[in-house]
C-alpha cells in the first residue's frame, strides 16, 4: 500500500472498506501474505472462528510433540504405502493376474438353461459369495413365537432374514468403537480373536446351512441346523484358549519388551 | 531502438548460453511454450507441495526400527489382498467394457434357436460360441469378479485379526463394509444379467428380500428390480446398475478407500 493511499479520508465505501488495486497485482495473496490460523481465527466469528481456534490448537500440539519428541526421526505409526507396501504388494498382484487369465483359459464359466418363470428349478442359489446371507435368511426356526400373541411371530420368517442380515453387518461395522486399545495381533487380544474366529466358522457354517437341500445326502438337516451355532462357539473358545497360552509364550515377551522400550501413549 | 518492450526473462538468450543437447533444448522449448500459456509451473509447485505435505518421506517403520521383521513376516503376503483386489476390479472394468459390445440387455425373444432364449441369453451364447476370444473375454470377466470378491472378504478378515481398524482407522473401516457390501451388489447384478435360470430365480429372491423389508418394501421392489414380477424392466435396471451406476460409485469410493491408507499408512501388527 502506497502513502498516497493510506492518507485517504474515510470515505463512506460500498465494497466493505476495502482498497481496490485495479493493476492486477492484488489478485493472488503473495506466500508471506496468507493469513495465519490465528489471523483468520480474529477476522471469523461463531462456527468458523470455532474451528480456525481449533487448527490454532491442533497446530500447536504437533509443534509441542515435535519439539518435546527425543527421537531424531518422526514418530511413525504405520510404514509408507510408497513404496514399501505398492513394490510387495505389486509383485504379488501381478502373479494373482497371471492365476486369473490361467483359470479363465482353463475353467469358462457354465450358462445354465434359459430363463423359464414356469419351472422352479430344484435347486436356487445366488452366486457363493452370497451363501451367508441367503443363510441368514433361512432363521425362522429361530424366530420366537411369543405367548402373548398366541403362538404368532412378532415378525415374518422372512423379514426376521432380512434383519439379521442388518444386524450382522451393523455388529461388524461397530468393531471399532467397541474394541479399543493398541493391541493389534490376535496374541495380545484373545478375545477378540476369539470373536473374529467365531464369525469366520459362523459365516463357514450359515453358509453350509443355506446349500442343505445340496448336503442333505451327506449331513442330516436337523443336525446341521444346530451344529451351524454350535461349531462357531467351539471353534472360538478353542481359539481363545489357544491364544491365551501363545500369551504366555515367547511373542508375549517379546511384546512387553517392546512396550517397555515404546509404552503405548 | 525497438518500442518492444524487452523480454523480462529472456528464456531462449538462457537456452542459448547453456549449451544444451537437442533433446534438452527440445523439452525446454515445448515447456516454456505451454508454461507461457498454461502456468504449469504454478500447477507443479502444487504437486510437489501436496507430495512433501502428504507425508510421503520415507522414515523407518516399527518393524524396521526395531528388527520385528522376524517376528511379522507371515502376515505380509496377506497386506496385498486390497492391491490385489483392485487389480482385480481393474481387470474386470477392462474385460468388462468389451463385454459390452456385445451384450444386449432384452428379455425379448431371441433368434439363437434356443427354446425359451430371450436376447440377452442369446448374445451371452453367441459371445461364448460365435465370437473370436469372446469365452476367454467372458471368462476372463467372471474369474476376476471372483477373485476380487474373494479377496475382498479376506483383505477383511486381514484386516480383522491384524487390529488395522483400530484408531485412527475406523472410518475406512466402515467405508470398507460399503465398498465390500457394493463388490456383492456389483456380483449379483452381474450374475442377473444372462438372464438363465440361475438369474432369473436369484432375481426372485432378490425381489423377495425386499419385499419383506418392513415398510418400505414395496418401494424398494419397484425402484431396484422394476415391478414384482421379474422382466425386461428388471433385466435393464440390474444392466444400468453393473454397467454405469455402480462402476462410478465403486470406483469412487475405492479412490477414497485408497486415499484415505495412503494418507495414514500401513497399520502394522506390532
Amino acid at each position: 500500500m502506497t502513502d498516497t493511499e493510506s492518507d485517504h479520508d474515510p470515505e463512506p465505501t460500498t465494497d466493505g472498506g476495502e482498497d481496490v488495486r485495479a493493476d492486477g497485482t492484488g489478485i493472488v495473496a503473495p506466500d508471506d501474505e496468507t493469513p495465519t490460523w490465528r489471523e483468520r481465527k480474529e477476522r471469523s466469528q461463531g462456527l468458523s472462528q470455532l474451528t480456525y481456534e481449533y487448527f490454532e490448537r491442533a497446530r500447536r500440539e504437533d509443534q509441542d510433540l515435535r519439539t518435546e519428541s527425543t527421537y531424531v526421526e518422526r514418530d511413525v505409526l504405520a510404514f509408507p504405502t510408497w513404496p514399501h507396501e505398492l513394490i510387495r504388494n505389486l509383485s504379488i498382484t501381478f502373479f494373482f493376474v497371471g492365476m486369473i487369465i490361467f483359470l479363465s483359459a482353463t475353467l469358462p464359466p457354465h450358462i445354465a438353461a434359459p430363463a423359464d418363470p414356469s419351472t422352479t428349478p430344484a435347486i436356487i442359489l445366488p452366486d457363493w459369495y452370497l451363501y451367508w446371507s441367503f443363510g441368514l435368511l433361512k432363521l425362522g426356526p429361530l424366530n420366537p413365537e411369543l405367548a402373548i400373541l398366541g403362538g404368532e411371530k412378532l415378525l415374518a420368517d422372512r423379514t426376521y432374514g432380512v434383519l439379521a442380515n442388518v444386524v450382522v453387518v451393523g455388529f461388524i461395522s461397530m468393531v471399532p468403537f467397541l474394541n479399543k486399545g493398541a493391541a493389534r495381533r490376535p496374541v495380545e487380544q484373545p478375545f477378540w480373536a476369539a470373536v473374529g474366529v467365531f464369525g469366520v466358522t459362523f459365516a463357514a457354517t450359515i453358509s453350509i446351512l443355506s446349500i442343505k437341500n445340496l448336503v442333505a445326502p451327506i449331513i442330516d438337516t436337523h443336525l446341521l441346523f444346530d451344529l451351524t451355532f454350535l461349531l462357531p462357539f467351539v471353534a472360538g473358545f478353542v481359539a481363545y484358549g489357544l491364544l491365551k497360552t501363545m500369551r504366555e509364550g515367547y511373542m508375549f515377551s517379546l511384546n512387553r519388551r517392546y512396550y517397555r522400550l515404546r509404552p503405548p501413549k | 531502438m525497438s518500442l518492444e518492450p524487452k523480454d523480462e526473462m529472456d528464456h531462449s538468450g538462457w537456452m542459448e548460453q547453456r549449451d544444451l543437447s537437442p533433446v534438452e533444448k527440445g523439452y525446454l522449448t515445448v515447456l516454456v511454450w505451454l508454461d507461457k500459456r498454461l502456468r504449469i509451473v504454478d500447477y507443479l509447485e502444487i504437486v510437489e507441495n501436496l507430495y512433501y505435505k502428504s507425508n510421503m518421506q520415507m522414515p523407518k517403520s516399527h518393524t524396521e526400527q526395531y528388527n520385528l521383521d522376524n517376528k511379522f513376516w507371515y502376515w505380509y503376503p496377506l497386506y496385498a489382498l486390497g492391491s490385489l483386489s483392485t487389480i482385480a476390479y481393474v481387470v474386470a472394468a477392462l474385460s468388462g467394457a468389451l463385454l459390452g459390445f456385445y451384450y444386449a440387455p432384452a428379455a425379448a425373444a431371441g433368434t439363437c434357436g434356443i427354446d425359451g432364449a430371450t436376447v440377452a441369453y442369446c448374445s451371452i451364447t453367441s459371445i461364448m460360441t460365435d465370437l473370436n476370444f469372446g469365452y476367454m473375454l467372458r471368462s476372463i470377466h467372471r474369474w476376476s469378479a471372483q477373485v476380487m470378491t474373494a479377496a475382498v472378504f479376506l483383505h477383511m478378515l486381514r484386516v480383522y485379526f491384524t487390529g488395522a481398524y483400530k484408531e485412527p482407522r475406523e472410518l475406512n473401516w466402515i467405508l470398507g463394509i460399503v465398498l465390500i457390501s457394493l463388490t456383492m451388489v456389483f456380483g449379483y447384478t452381474g450374475y442377473l444379467l444372462p438372464w438363465d435360470q440361475l438369474s432369473f430365480w436369484a432375481g426372485q429372491i432378490g425381489v423377495e428380500m425386499s419385499l419383506s423389508i418392513p415398510l418400505a418394501g414395496e418401494w424398494v421392489a419397484q425402484l431396484i428390480f422394476g415391478g414384482f414380477t421379474l422382466g425386461q424392466a428388471t433385466l435393464e435396471r440390474m444392466y444400468i446398475l453393473h454397467v454405469f451406476f455402480l462402476p462410478f460409485v465403486v470406483t469412487t469410493l475405492i479412490a477414497i478407500h485408497i486415499g484415505i491408507v495412503w494418507m495414514q499408512g500401513i497399520a502394522e501388527p506390532h
